[in-house]
């Protein structure tokens, strides 16, 4: 008992009474519940890689995106997390396919452009199995950084950089909308 | 307790619970605040991208009794670093100027003349030109800091610098002329140290007409990021990746 605590105390934002009242719930479940869910956490460990193509996590190299054939495998949308990618499918407009950075650029953390997965976009470039990328990362300072780099980067190769468009969330109110927000708005405004 | 509030540079957040940012502010009137902005990650109504790093806001919060860090009420974006482009070489430049800043200044000390000098470095920090602002920023913080020691004279025997040539050394406080000069010392050029002089008397504005390359005033800029490094006893994490900008 005492060591399932200590390991479930080694999750995000689990404290000893989270740990202690998990452990007690998993002990007090039946035995199909207490097993299915170490065979889950075992197999996310055993079963899930990285997708070689894109970086994506995936149980089946490459991932399912990447070996579609309704995709546009000449379309890259590149994104900071394989979280992001949900946000996009939500869309159910995009058909291109996607690479992962696992991260962006963080001077503060110590991390630079060598610390993200971008040799695999590259050679994706370099065999010219590329027409456009599109920078989805966060609109933060490390976001933009991440995404002046690649598109510094990209654009030596010739092929065409886009950003995704910033600015005011979709039935939110201009009166409230910050400085920086409404600026980018105006600056990414599109002619109708 | 009465809401405070004073303009502020967001230094650094860093996540905190679930959806909570630990915010570390360079206040005008209260020195360095350290803050919870609840709810920040979650829901960006509030703060909007006012807590990026080197924004500058104005910033309201309350210092509960008993509490080492304030809430963070919400802040007012007056200058974004994300106004302008950021490149790669700014955005280690804008976390240089952070990292400094967080390290060398004690918590709830205003110190006016730091804050200003902060400000007068950000509005200059832009892509394609981070060198003049950088050695402006780290000649007058050392300065500040009282780390800066005479650049005219030895600091071994006290023989004049002026017109001849000086080292520095990670080890040493001050520069050295050739007979003190010690192994594996650096030499800073005459050049460095009339430009070191002339930023002590004029605005950073006077310099910003051209872009500096990375050489110009490269041994003025180590020697001073040495200072700081001695100071703070370590090493800085953003100074090692300016050294590795082409």
């Amino acid at each position: 008992m005492t060591r399932l605590i200590d390991e479930l105390k080694k999750l995000p934002g689990i404290g000893g009474k989270s740990a202690q009242r998990l452990a007690f719930h998993i002990l007090r479940s039946s035995d199909d519940d207490a097993h299915s869910l170490a065979q889950a956490v075992r197999d996310v460990k055993d079963k899930l890689r990285l997708c070689s193509i894109c970086n994506n996590i995936t149980d089946v190299d490459p991932c399912t995106y990447c070996t579609s054939p309704t995709r546009n495998l000449r379309l890259v949308c590149v994104v900071e997390e394989p979280t992001n990618i949900a946000a996009i499918e939500k869309t159910r407009h995009f058909n291109g396919v996607y690479h992962v950075l696992h991260g962006s650029i963080s001077p503060l953390h110590g991390v630079g452009p060598e610390h993200l997965r971008i040799s695999n976009l590259t050679r994706r470039i370099d065999k010219n199995e590329v027409d456009e990328v599109i920078i989805a990362t966060n609109p933060t300072v490390e976001g933009e950084a991440t995404a002046t780099y690649l598109s510094q980067t990209i654009k030596r190769a010739g092929v065409k950089v886009t950003r995704i468009a910033m600015g005011i969330p979709v039935g939110s109110d201009i009166e409230y909308a910050d400085e920086v927000t409404m600026l980018k708005a105006m600056e990414g405004r599109r002619e109708l | 307790m009465a809401i405070k509030q004073s303009e502020a540079i967001v230094l650094r957040s860093y996540p905190l619970r679930e959806a909570d940012l630990l915010v570390t502010l360079l206040t005008r009137t209260d020195g360095k605040v350290r803050g919870v902005a609840r709810a920040a990650k979650k829901s960006k109504k509030r703060f909007g991208g006012a807590l990026e790093p080197l924004t500058y806001v104005r910033a309201y919060w309350d210092d509960r009794e008993g509490h080492e860090l304030a809430r963070l009420d919400s802040c007012e974006v007056l200058e974004s670093p994300l106004a302008d482009e950021v490149d790669y070489p700014r955005a280690v430049a804008l976390g240089y100027v952070a990292e400094v800043l967080d390290q060398v200044l004690p918590d709830r000390e205003p110190n006016d003349a730091m804050f200003r000098l902060a400000l007068a470095v950000l509005a200059n920090l832009r892509a394609g030109a981070i060198w003049m602002p950088l050695t402006y920023f780290d000649l007058w913080i050392v300065r500040l800091m009282g780390l800066l020691p005479e650049l005219s004279e030895c600091i071994e025997c006290g023989e004049g610098l002026n017109g001849s040539r000086a080292w520095f050394h990670p080890l040493a406080d001050g520069l050295m002329c050739q007979q003190h000069k010690r192994l594996a010392s650096n030499e800073m050029q005459a050049e460095s140290r009339r430009l070191a002089a002339e930023m002590f008397r004029a605005p950073i504005e006077k310099f910003g007409g051209t872009a500096w390359r990375k050489q110009q005033g490269i041994d003025l800029r180590k020697f001073l990021a040495q200072r700081i490094e001695r100071q703070l006893e370590k090493k800085l994490v953003t100074a090692s990746m300016l050294d590795r900008l082409d």
